[in-house]
């Protein structure tokens, strides 16, 4: 919703801001569970941590009704390309957090069947540490997460903007 | 007390007139107490029998089979069997040579129907082909692998892509299929990421209106490469491996580590290490059940549980936090004791937690066990006899609800579980609801082990003092400069533990855990294969659902707690 | 098998209380209405922690991020042994060891690269135990997350002690 110079009017962003902060607040996760990651995201939506307080309540595994993919355990060769369809089936706007080292960067299985880091085939916008991330560290990447949209710095705004720029040039 | 797993080197030993002879070119007493016996390819599949079928020998439970690359030897390969007679207790390993121009052995699955996906593991992992196997295909790596991962000559890093293009289905799924009333079945696939499957289980089935008449697994989801990372690895880098196979109740898989390659150094374990070990195991084995319970209850529409299991899980993961360090993965057992010493609070909060653990139980308990909705949905669903289970190398807390009180602990006592009282939960019915009522008790007995134990906790070094196997005390390393010389060349050397093989088993969360381990005397295992419970209880799961519903299906995999990390290592 | 002590845990037919699902039912709703009555009225026993807001109390061993320990003059104490970087399953340890002209035999040797990857690493804490000089110690700080990986390779600046020891978060290290 840009001018062509690359402004925006006061009204687009207004509701450009007031949609981000609904966005933040309810976001859905999709858990992509596979591994000791998948046992640390259980204790995260459980009663000691309940991650509903973050509006992030609604774990839905199906990739249509949910925005936040959160990509927990390690990834192997074998479920890469089920894991690229699954992110791809995902409406926009769409976010990835990545738990811990293997999804990150493999951990310490520099191996012949794993996936070193999730970000060769699916773009990240946090990665969160730890083998496995204690649920204090996996909520403290949710609310990172929830900063990087109110301030429209996710993968997601990065490739709206250029779009957005592409098509204001075009036009 | 004081031996650690000395007590599985007295295992019961079968009479040596029983054995059978043609074909064996010799026979050998392992240091773990196993009878070892080296048997030529044309002879193996009488041996096998002879094995199983003569009385007095009766080895009904075949535990592994596996593939261990000797690349030097003209006989590149072993093919080794493991196998047990729960009747007798003693053990045998069965060793094959056989060249990499003609690597053929006959199939076992005659025999014993467990050998059907350790066959394929060994084909995949090997190349080892098993003539007369019923499906004899890659089953951890994806069709687009080229080679075999853990033959010496394969590169640990060396990736193979699969893209969507080459993605696997069953032969038998594609393509149309009438029933007998000349209607169309349809392919139902489940997973690999799907709610019910618990991350990372795939199953293809095929559906007569809502019956299941046929299905597939497939598995290999997860596998990390766990035996290949161990070779490139030093002897104690492996116990935070170990960790991650079965992530639920990781204290027990780096306990049964370390006893295995403690049986190989021959190291003593302090007394006040077992005990340690003990407790934690047990706290462990709960909380590896209540997620088991916890989740197939949610997948049966009972999410309250769920709650009050992850609260007795959050409450122990204190504890492990406060003596490890680590919630999930614990990395705490060390060969030859544990990584440090309990907090001195260790035992005030044993005892609180076993004051509280009970009371989640008895709610999860009267929320559950009587409700009729819940005994509709699980009584005669997965019905499996005891002798079917077995043929499957069922073990654990599944084999127990079929009616065979087979329990490591009892049959094979390791770390002074002999003086402990606890009794072995079984039922006789073996369905999905026996399964439960089984871990519900096993759970009770856990809290009864812990209590004697916590109750008997002795003072003393929870690590043994040789240096050749254990870091000295860190008071000593700055001070001392022996002491700082042992440190440094645990550390760059590692241990060295010296050459032959062993196996170890203990009794994990879901049945037998054995490391089967091979060294050649240096700082790196040359070949440690997993026997995870899980994985012979998994390969039966297709054969159960033929003929039950959609919705059985996800109730019996819930019931069978696999954990894929286990299975797929 | 040798005989060993068994509990039957069958349970039979269903008694017919149990078999007009009523009772268990009721049963059962007792059980979670006395937990929410006893959560809002009764002694508080709730457990969901409040975070951010309030953090449980951590074990004084739990492994988060790390901390290169100074001596009293501020340098690292660190001499570059490569001990711990031997140890790490994860290899996530960089070190590029330089020679310190001013110092003392006993450190003659220090780091002049010290990188952790924290995205590889698996908070095992086998560097802490490794290493003979207690230069690296564990902190409890294990909140982290970052929005690339090169973010997440931290170097001696991010890694070094902050001020006194005791004010140190500290985490896994030897002696508690």
């Amino acid at each position: 919703m840009r001018q062509p110079d690359g402004s925006s009017t006061f009204l687009t962003t207004r509701v450009e801001t007031m949609l981000r902060w609904v966005r933040k607040n309810s976001l859905w996760p999709l858990p992509f569970g596979t591994a000791c990651c998948a046992i640390e995201f259980m204790s995260v939506v459980s009663s000691h941590y309940d991650l509903a307080r973050f509006g992030a309540e609604v774990v839905r595994f199906s990739p249509r009704q949910a925005d936040l993919m959160i990509v927990a355990g390690t990834i192997t060769d074998k479920m890469a390309p089920a894991l690229k369809r699954i992110y791809d089936q995902m409406a926009e706007p769409k976010y990835v957090i990545s738990m811990g080292a293997c999804a990150c960067t493999g951990g310490f299985y520099r191996a012949y069947h794993v996936v070193q880091g999730i970000d060769e085939f699916i773009p990240v916008d946090v990665y969160v540490p730890g083998c496995p991330p204690t649920p204090e560290a996996l909520m403290h990447g949710v609310l990172k997460l929830q900063e990087m949209i109110q301030n429209g710095e996710t993968h997601y705004d990065r490739l709206k903007n250029r779009n957005d720029d592409a098509a204001a040039t075009a036009g | 007390m004081t031996a650690s797993r000395t007590e599985t080197t007295m295992l019961p030993q079968p009479q040596v007139d029983l054995l059978p002879k043609e074909g064996v070119v010799a026979v050998e007493h392992g240091v773990d107490g196993h009878t070892v016996l080296t048997v030529e390819r044309e002879h193996l599949l009488d041996v096998l029998k002879s094995l199983k079928e003569t009385p007095g020998l009766d080895c009904n439970l075949l535990a592994d089979i596996c593939g261990v690359d000797y690349p030097e030897r003209d006989a590149r390969f072993d093919v080794v069997y493991h196998l047990g007679s729960l009747e007798h207790g003693h053990r045998f390993r069965v060793k094959v040579p056989v060249t990499e121009d003609d690597a053929t052995v006959p199939s076992a699955y005659g025999l014993w129907k467990a050998a059907d996906w350790f066959e394929r593991e060994a084909y995949d992992m090997f190349g080892i082909r098993f003539d007369g196997h019923p499906n004899l295909k890659r089953i951890l790596t994806h069709e687009a692998f080229h080679g075999h991962a853990l033959r010496k000559d394969y590169d640990p890093s060396q990736r193979w892509l699969l893209t969507e293009e080459n993605l696997m289905t069953p032969k038998w799924s594609t393509g149309e299929q009438k029933n007998d009333d000349h209607l169309d079945t349809q392919v139902l696939n489940l997973g690999p990421s799907h709610p019910a499957t618990h991350g990372t289980l795939r199953t293809v089935a095929r559906l007569d209106g809502e019956y299941i008449t046929e299905a597939e697994c497939e598995i290999g989801y997860l596998h990390r490469c766990f035996e290949k990372m161990s070779e490139t690895h030093g002897w104690e880098q492996v116990i935070p491996y170990t960790d991650r196979l079965n992530y639920c109740s990781s204290m027990i898989n780096g306990v049964g580590y370390a006893l295995t390659v403690e049986n190989l150094l021959g190291v003593e374990v302090p007394p006040r290490a077992q005990v340690v070990r003990v407790i934690l195991s047990e706290f462990s084995r709960i909380m590896d059940h209540a997620v088991c319970l916890g989740a197939n209850l949610v997948d049966l529409g009972a999410l309250t549980n769920f709650w009050y299991f992850f609260q007795i899980r959050e409450e122990i993961y204190g504890l492990l936090e406060s003596c490890a360090g680590g919630r999930l993965t614990v990395s705490y057992a060390r060969i030859g004791g544990l990584a440090h010493d309990v907090p001195l609070d260790f035992e005030e909060h044993v005892r609180s937690l076993l004051a509280r653990i009970p009371k989640f139980i008895d709610d999860v308990d009267k929320l559950v066990t009587t409700n009729k909705i819940f005994r509709d949905r699980t009584e005669d669903v997965g019905t499996i006899s005891g002798e079917e289970a077995l043929a499957w190398g069922w073990t654990g807390p599944c084999l127990r609800a079929s009616g065979i009180p087979y329990d490591v602990r009892k049959a094979y006592p390791y770390s002074g579980y002999e003086q402990y009282d606890f009794d072995v939960p079984v039922a006789s019915t073996g369905d999905t609801y026996a399964r439960y009522l089984v871990r519900m008790e096993e759970m009770r007995q856990s809290l009864r082990i812990i209590e004697q134990a916590i109750d008997n906790l002795p003072p003393g070094p929870v690590i043994t003092d040789d240096h050749h196997v254990a870091l000295p005390p860190k008071e000593k390393v700055y001070t001392e400069m022996e002491s700082l010389i042992w440190h440094f060349k645990l550390i760059f050397d590692g241990i060295k533990v010296p050459a032959g093989e062993a196996y170890g088993f203990t009794e994990g969360a879901n049945g037998e855990l054995g490391y089967y381990i091979v060294s050649d005397g240096t700082g790196h295992p040359y070949r440690i294969k997993v026997r995870p419970p899980c994985f012979a209880i998994y390969q039966a799961f297709p054969h159960m659902l033929e003929g039950s519903l959609v919705p059985d299906a996800i109730a019996i995999l819930g019931s069978l707690n696999i954990i894929a990390g286990e299975l797929d290592r | 098998m040798k005989d060993v002590s068994t509990v039957n845990v069958d349970r039979g037919r269903i008694p017919l209380s149990e078999q007009i699902y009523l009772g268990p039912i009721v049963r059962g709703l007792t059980v979670t209405l006395r937990h929410f009555m006893r959560n809002l009225f009764g002694h508080k026993d709730v457990a969901t922690i409040e975070y951010p807001e309030v953090k449980r109390q951590y074990s004084e061993r739990l492994r988060g991020r790390h901390i290169l320990t100074t001596r009293d003059d501020g340098s690292l104490r660190c001499v570059a042994c490569y001990m711990c970087a031997t140890a790490c399953p994860a290899q996530c340890i960089r070190i590029v060891a330089e020679e310190n002209p001013d110092a003392p035999v006993s450190a003659e040797k220090r780091p002049k690269v010290y990188e952790i990857d924290l995205l590889h690493c698996v908070f095992c804490g086998f560097c802490v135990d490794a290493c003979p000089e207690e230069a690296i110690i564990m902190s409890r700080q294990h909140e982290m997350a970052f929005s690339s990986r090169a973010e997440a390779i931290v170097g001696i600046d991010e890694l070094r002690q902050k001020g006194p020891i005791d004010q140190e978060d500290l985490g896994y290290r030897p002696y508690f």
